[in-house]
C-alpha cells in the first residue's frame, strides 16, 4: 500500500487497553435511561407491578398451594389455575430465559412468538380448571380439622371470594386480616388489586401494541410511497382522529356484552393515528437521506430498506409516544369502571374506585385511597420512564449523530 | 489485496472469463460502458387545491454524454445546474423524464424492476456527505456486508472476510467492522462508503461530490484512494463536482453544466487550457488561486443564476454572458435585442434570445464541443 | 507603526463537557490593524470560529469559559465587559457574518425588519430614516430594486443574496472590524467572487477592518493582507500573505500547499498528510501535529538514535524526533488546567524566525534562537484592481 496509508487509528496512540467494542444503539439508550433514578423509581414499580401480574394466583388466593387432607396431599391452587393464568407464566420464563441466551433481539422475538404461538390454543384447548368453586371449604375444612397441614398463599384470600361464610364481611377496615380492608360484597381489596394489576398491563400493553403496529404500517406505507397513497391515508388519519375514544368505548358498552379483547381493541384503534403521523414524517425525512438512497441503489429489496434501514432510525418518537400511550390506556379502563362501564367478573383498580363512593354518600377511605394510589403510581411510573427515554432519545443531549 | 490476481474473483477482473455479454468490446474501448442520450428529469410543480401541475423545474434538460469503462468524466457546475440529479438520475435513484442511459447496451430506464435490482450491482455511488451517507443504527460490517449478502455473493464467514478484505483496501483496520458509524472521522466515514460502493465490484462509480465535505488535507488521501482504484479494478467514475481543481486534477473529460445542459465538453487539459464557452471561462477565473500575486484578471458575472424552474429563452446564459454583449456592440442592429436582467438594461445578439445553441465542435482538439453560437 | 484596532493576548478557552474539559482554543494571540485583512485559516476542529466567537463573547458561558487572556477593544478588555456594554460594542463597533445565511437570517421576518432592527438599536433614528438607511444599505451591497426586496422574505432569496443582506445588516452600522466566519464557503464560486470584490470594495471605500475564518487557501491568498494558520487549537504560523505563501515555515502549512490540487498544473499523485486532525478531546502530547508531520519522520532518519524516539503502531515502528513527542503519556496540562506556556522541552510555541513570520516547530530554520513574541504586523497589500464583466479576457 502506498506511504498515505498509514493505518488509521494507529496515529501514537498511546498504549493501553484496547478500546471495547460499542454497544449497540439499543443498548448505549437503555443505559443512558436507566441512569437516571427518575426511570429507576419507575422502572421498579413497572416491575412490580408485572411481577404481580405474573404471579397474582401464588400471591393472592384462598386455594391452599398445598394441602394434606384425608391423609393425601393435593394442591388446589395448582388445580384451580386457569389456562389464562398459566400462560402468563410461561410467557413470563420464556422471556426471561430468552433475555439471557446469547441471540440477536429479532431471532430472540422470533423464538418468543413462536413459543406463544404453540401455547396459547395448547392452554386454552387442554387447562379446564373446575367449574364451580366454593372458597368457603377451605375455612370449614379447618374449622373441622380435617386440615392436617396447609400451606396458603401470602394473602389467603381469592379475589372473588366474598367471604360469605363471615358475617359483617362487607366494607371491613384495614386490620391484620385483610391488610387493606374488604370491598362492598366482601373480598379482600388487597387481593383484588394484585390480580387487577393484570388487566391494567395487558390493556396498557396490548392496546398500545396495536396502536404501534397499526401506526407503523400505515404511517410507514404514507411516507414511502407519497402520492396516492399519501392523500388516502391522511384522510384515514383525519377520520380516525375525529373518532372520541372514550366515547366510542361507552357506546359499545351500551350495545355490547363487555369484552376485555373488544375493549383494547377499541383503544387500540383510535391511538394509532398520533404514531402514523410520526412514522410518516420520519421517512418522509428517511426517504432523502443518503444511506437510504445507497440502500436502493445496492438493489436491496424494500422490505429491507424498510425495516432495517428506515424504521430502526424512525421508530423514536413512536417509542416514546407508546411509553405515554401505556399510562393513557390504564387511564381510560380506570375511567370507564370507575363510572361502572367496565369488566364485571375481572377485578380491576378503577372498579374499586368505583365502590367508594357508597349509597347514601358514604366515603370508604381505603376503597379509595389504594386503588387510587395504586392508578397513579402506574401511571406516573409508565410517564417518568417515559421522559427519561425521551431524554435518553434527544439527539443534541446523546454524542450520536 | 492489492495486486493480487488469485484472490476472490469478483474483485479482478484482468482475465475473469466473461459473465456478461458484450465484455470484451467495451474492454476494447469500442462501446463505451454507459452511453447516456438527451437524458430529461422534469420535476412537476404543484401548485393549488388539486396540486395541478402548473410548470416544471427542468434540473436535466438535454444531457447526452458517453463513459468509457475505466475513465473518469468529471461534472462541474453550480448549484442548480443538475449535475447531482444526472448522476442520480443514471442510478434511477430519481425517476427520469425521458432519455435513455444504455448500459452494456441495455437502457436502464427501461428495464423491469428485477432485471434492474440484478444491473445495479454493476453501478454504485457515493455520497457527499459522510455522516448522512452511512445507517447510524447498523455496524460497518454489516452496512458493507448486507449487499454482498442479499446479491448471493458469499454469507457468514466469506462474508466477513470480503469485508475485511474490503476495508483493509480502503485504508481502514479490519476490527472497524464491529464498530458503529459515528465512532468515525469525515475521513475514515467516506472511506467506509468507498468500501460499500465496491462491496458488490461495480464497474461505475457515481461520485457525488465525495471530498466536498471533507477537510483539505483528507481530501488528496480519498482522490489518491479512488485513484488507485481506478487503476487496479478499471472502475469508471461520473465524478461530480463544484471544485474546479479538483475536477481537473481527477477527470479524464470534462463536461461542464448550466441550467440542465451541457455547455462544453473535452477532455480536462484541453478544456483547462483552451476553455471556449464563456460560462467555463468565468468559472475559471472566479476559481480563487492560492498566489498571493495573482496573474489574471477576473471576469465577476453580474446577477445570479436563474432557477431552473424558470430559464431564460434560447441559450440559457445570454443574460449574463459578456461574450454576447461584446458581439451585439459590433454588431448590426437588426442582429440585436434588448433584454433586461437583474435589473439592467442588456443589449445582445437576437440568436442568443431566440435559439439555444447545439452542443457541437469548436476549434481546438477533436472532440472538444461547446454550445454557444458566439464562440469558435 | 499604528496602534492595532484589536488586540487578542494569550486567549485560551475551555469547554465543560460530562467527559472532561477540552480546550478548543490555546494562549491565541494576533493584532488587527484598521484597514487590514487578517485571515485565521485551518481546517474542521482547529479553534479558529472558537476564537471569532469569543470576541464576540457569542460562546455561551456555560459551559464554555474563558481561561486566560484579553481581547482588547482600543485597549479595553472586551471580555471583562458587562454585558449591557458589550451589546453596544456588538453590531457597532464588531460585527460578524456567518457561513448559513438562511439559518443566520429569521425566516418569519422581512429583510427590511430585520435591517431595520439593527439600525434603530445602534441609531437614534425614526422608522423612516431606518428604512432609508436600509435601502442604501441594500444598494450599497449591489442589490438591486432595494424597495422591494425590503419586503421580502429570506426564503425567497438565493444563497447569494442572503449573503448580501447578512452584509448590508453587519455594515448597517459602519463597523470598524467585520469578523467573517467562513461567508462563502455555501456559496457558488461566481457568488463567492462577487462577495469578496463587494467585500473588498467596502473595505477599500470605509477603511474597515476585516477578520476572516476560513479553511480555503485560494480565498486567503487574494483577499488577505495578513494570515495566521491554526492548528489543534494553537497558532501555528503567522506572517504577511506573501512571506507565507513564498515560504512557508511550518510543515503543517508546507504540507497543505503542496496537498491541494491546483488549476492548471496536473501532477499523476496528490501529496497527502496522512492521518486526520486531532480530535480536542484526545490531543497528543507534545507537538499536536507530530503524529502527522512528515519533516519529523524525514530528520529521524539521519538523526542519532538519542534524539529520536520508536514507536511501534500496529506492526509497523514509526520514529520520530524525541524533541517532538514528549515522554509522559498524558497531555496532562490541556486536560482543563491553565495552559503552560513556559514548557519548552514540550509543545513547541511561536517564535519569531523571520522578521514579521512567526512558527511553531522545533524544526524550523532558526526555531532555537528565535524570540518568542507574540505575533504584530501591520501590513496591507497594495491589491491589484480586478476586471469586471464588461468585456471578457481571451482565456484565463
Amino acid at each position: 500500500m502506498t506511504s498515505d496509508a498509514i493505518p488509521i487509528g494507529h496515529e501514537h496512540v498511546p498504549p493501553g487497553p484496547p478500546a471495547e467494542a460499542t454497544p449497540s444503539f439499543a443498548r448505549i439508550v437503555l443505559r443512558r435511561t436507566f441512569a437516571s433514578w427518575r426511570a429507576r423509581v419507575g422502572a421498579a414499580w413497572i416491575g412490580l407491578m408485572a411481577f404481580a401480574a405474573v404471579f397474582a394466583p401464588f400471591l393472592a388466593s384462598s386455594h391452599p398451594l398445598a394441602m394434606k387432607i384425608d391423609g393425601r396431599w393435593s394442591s388446589p391452587l395448582l388445580q384451580h389455575l386457569t389456562a389464562a393464568d398459566v400462560i402468563l407464566l410461561i410467557a413470563a420464563f420464556t422471556a426471561l430465559a430468552l433475555l439471557c441466551v446469547p441471540v440477536a433481539m429479532s431471532r430472540r422475538m422470533m423464538l418468543f412468538g413462536g413459543v406463544l404461538l404453540i401455547l396459547i390454543p395448547t392452554a386454552y384447548l387442554t387447562i379446564r380448571p373446575p367449574a364451580t368453586v366454593v372458597y368457603e371449604r377451605y375455612r370449614e375444612w379447618e374449622a373441622a380439622g380435617r386440615i392436617e397441614r396447609a400451606f396458603y398463599a401470602p394473602i389467603p384470600y381469592s379475589p372473588s371470594d366474598r367471604l360469605r361464610d363471615q358475617p359483617q364481611a362487607s366494607l371491613r377496615a384495614p386490620d391484620r386480616r385483610h391488610l387493606l380492608g374488604t370491598e362492598v360484597h366482601g373480598a379482600d381489596v388487597l387481593s383484588r388489586m394484585i390480580h387487577a394489576a393484570r388487566i391494567a398491563l395487558a390493556i396498557g400493553l396490548i392496546a398500545t401494541g396495536i396502536a404501534v403496529v397499526l401506526g407503523v404500517i400505515i404511517g410507514g406505507l404514507m411516507g414511502y410511497y407519497s402520492g396516492t397513497v399519501d392523500i388516502l391515508g391522511m384522510r384515514l388519519i383525519e377520520i380516525f382522529e375525529a373518532i372520541p375514544t372514550l366515547f366510542l368505548l361507552l357506546a359499545f358498552v351500551a350495545f355490547f356484552p363487555r369484552n376485555l379483547y373488544i375493549m383494547m381493541a377499541i383503544i387500540g384503534l383510535t391511538s394509532w393515528t398520533g404514531n402514523a403521523r410520526f412514522i410518516r414524517a420520519e421517512f418522509l425525512r428517511l426517504r432523502k437521506q443518503d444511506f437510504v438512497q445507497a440502500a436502493i441503489a445496492a438493489g436491496l429489496p424494500l422490505r429491507s430498506v424498510l425495516f432495517r434501514h428506515m424504521l430502526p432510525n424512525g421508530i423514536t418518537p413512536v417509542l416514546i409516544s407508546a411509553s405515554f400511550g401505556v399510562a393513557s390506556a390504564i387511564l381510560y379502563e380506570s375511567t370507564l369502571s370507575f363510572l361502572g362501564l367496565g369488566l364485571v367478573d375481572e377485578p380491576s383498580w378503577g372498579q374499586l374506585l368505583n365502590q367508594a363512593l357508597g349509597v347514601g354518600g358514604t366515603f370508604t377511605w381505603w376503597i379509595a385511597l389504594y386503588p387510587g394510589l395504586a392508578i397513579f403510581l402506574t401511571v406516573f411510573a409508565y410517564n417518568l420512564v417515559g421522559e427519561s427515554l425521551r431524554d435518553a432519545l434527544d439527539p443534541k443531549l446523546s454524542g450520536i449523530q | 489485496m492489492s495486486g493480487s490476481t488469485s484472490d476472490r474473483p469478483v474483485l479482478n477482473y484482468r482475465g475473469s472469463p466473461l459473465t456478461s455479454d458484450q465484455r470484451s468490446l467495451t474492454s476494447a474501448g469500442y462501446v463505451p460502458l454507459l452511453d447516456v442520450r438527451d437524458l430529461r428529469t422534469w420535476f412537476p410543480i404543484r401548485r393549488g387545491v388539486f396540486s395541478r401541475t402548473q410548470g416544471y423545474v427542468k434540473a436535466v434538460d438535454g444531457v447526452s454524454f458517453q463513459l468509457h469503462e475505466g475513465k473518469t468524466l468529471g461534472l462541474v457546475g453550480e448549484s442548480g445546474c443538475g449535475k447531482t440529479t444526472v448522476g442520480r438520475t443514471i442510478l434511477r435513484l430519481i425517476p427520469a423524464t425521458s432519455g435513455s442511459v444504455h448500459y452494456r447496451g441495455r437502457d436502464l430506464l427501461a428495464v423491469p424492476p428485477g432485471e434492474l435490482r440484478r444491473l445495479r450491482r454493476h453501478m454504485q455511488i457515493i455520497f457527499q456527505d459522510p455522516i448522512g451517507s452511512l445507517n447510524p443504527r447498523m455496524t460497518v460490517g454489516n452496512i458493507i456486508g448486507e449487499p454482498i449478502q442479499v446479491h448471493g455473493i458469499a454469507r457468514g464467514r466469506d462474508r466477513e472476510e470480503m469485508v475485511a478484505s474490503l476495508l483493509r483496501r480502503v485504508g481502514l483496520d479490519p476490527s472497524f467492522a464491529r464498530r458503529y458509524p459515528h465512532e468515525f472521522s469525515g475521513g475514515q466515514r467516506q472511506r467506509i462508503g468507498i468500501a460499500r460502493a465496491l462491496a458488490l465490484s461495480p464497474e461505475f462509480i457515481v461520485c457525488d461530490e465525495p471530498v466536498s465535505a471533507l477537510d483539505v488535507s483528507i481530501q488528496s488521501q480519498i482522490l489518491n484512494l479512488l485513484d488507485d482504484l481506478q487503476q487496479e479494478l478499471r472502475i469508471a467514475y461520473l465524478f461530480i463536482a463544484h471544485n474546479l481543481a479538483v475536477v481537473e486534477h481527477f477527470s479524464d473529460e470534462v463536461a461542464v453544466m448550466y441550467l440542465g445542459r451541457i455547455v462544453e465538453h473535452a477532455s480536462a487539459a484541453e478544456l483547462y487550457s483552451n476553455p471556449r464557452h464563456p460560462y467555463t471561462l468565468s468559472l475559471l477565473s472566479a476559481v480563487p488561486e492560492p498566489d498571493p500575486r495573482p496573474k489574471r484578471t477576473r471576469i465577476v458575472l453580474q446577477g445570479e443564476v436563474p432557477s431552473p424552474a424558470d430559464p431564460p429563452r434560447g441559450c440559457a446564459f445570454h443574460p449574463r454572458c459578456p461574450l454576447t454583449v461584446k458581439a451585439a456592440a459590433d454588431a448590426d442592429a437588426k442582429d440585436v435585442m434588448q433584454v433586461s436582467s437583474a435589473g439592467i438594461s442588456l443589449r445582445v445578439l437576437r440568436r442568443c434570445v431566440l435559439e439555444t445553441p447545439p452542443l457541437e465542435q469548436k476549434k481546438g482538439e477533436r472532440g472538444h464541443l461547446a454550445a454557444c453560437w458566439v464562440a469558435q | 507603526m499604528s496602534t492595532p484596532l484589536l488586540q487578542l493576548v494569550d486567549l485560551s478557552i475551555a469547554f465543560d463537557t460530562e467527559r472532561g474539559p477540552i480546550v478548543p482554543v490555546r494562549d491565541v494571540s494576533f493584532c488587527i490593524f484598521p484597514g487590514q485583512t487578517v485571515a485565521l485559516v485551518g481546517e474542521s476542529g482547529c479553534g479558529k470560529s472558537v476564537t471569532a466567537l469569543s470576541i464576540m463573547r457569542l460562546i455561551p458561558q456555560p459551559p464554555g469559559r474563558v481561561v486566560s487572556g484579553q481581547v482588547l477593544l482600543d485597549g479595553r478588555d472586551l471580555l471583562t465587559l458587562p454585558e449591557a456594554q458589550m451589546r453596544r460594542v456588538r453590531g457597532k463597533d464588531i460585527a460578524m457574518i456567518f457561513q448559513e445565511p438562511m439559518t443566520s437570517l429569521n425566516p418569519v421576518f422581512t429583510i427590511g425588519d430585520q435591517i431595520m432592527e439593527a439600525i434603530v438599536l445602534h441609531q437614534q433614528v425614526s422608522r423612516r430614516e431606518a428604512r432609508e438607511i436600509a435601502e442604501r444599505s441594500l444598494r450599497e451591497v449591489g442589490i438591486a430594486d432595494p424597495q422591494r426586496r425590503l419586503d421580502e422574505y429570506p426564503h425567497q432569496m438565493s444563497g447569494g443574496m442572503r449573503q448580501r443582506v447578512m452584509i448590508a445588516m453587519a455594515l448597517s452600522c459602519q463597523p470598524r472590524l467585520l469578523i467573517a466566519d467562513e461567508p462563502t464557503t455555501a456559496l457558488d464560486v461566481t457568488i463567492q467572487a462577487q462577495i469578496l470584490e463587494l467585500l473588498r470594495k467596502i473595505q477599500a471605500d470605509t477603511g474597515m477592518s476585516i477578520l476572516l475564518i476560513t479553511h480555503d487557501l485560494g480565498v486567503v491568498a487574494e483577499n488577505a493582507d495578513v494570515v495566521g494558520v491554526m492548528y489543534a487549537s494553537r497558532i501555528v504560523e503567522f506572517a504577511t500573505v506573501e512571506d507565507l505563501f513564498d515560504r512557508p515555515r511550518h510543515p503543517y502549512t508546507q504540507a497543505l500547499f503542496r496537498s491541494i490540487p491546483r488549476l492548471g498544473r496536473r501532477v499523476d499523485r496528490l501529496e497527502t498528510i496522512p492521518g486526520a486532525v486531532p480530535n480536542p478531546a484526545s490531543f497528543p502530547p507534545a507537538c499536536k501535529f507530530h503524529p502527522r508531520c512528515a519533516l519529523t519522520r524525514r530528520l529521524a532518519l539521519q538523526a542519532p538514535a538519542e534524539q529520536t524516539r520508536r514507536f511501534r503502531a500496529g506492526d509497523e515502528d514509526i520514529v520520530l524526533m524525541s524533541a517532538c513527542v514528549s515522554n509522559s503519556p498524558v497531555p496532562l496540562n490541556y486536560r482543563g488546567g491553565p495552559p503552560n506556556t513556559s514548557n519548552e522541552s514540550d509543545e513547541p510555541l511561536l517564535r519569531e524566525v523571520a522578521p514579521g513570520h512567526w512558527a511553531a516547530c522545533h524544526f524550523t530554520e532558526n526555531y532555537a534562537a528565535a524570540a518568542m513574541t507574540r505575533p504584530i504586523l501591520d501590513h496591507k497589500r497594495l491589491t491589484a484592481t480586478t476586471a469586471t464583466a464588461a468585456a471578457p479576457e481571451a482565456s484565463a
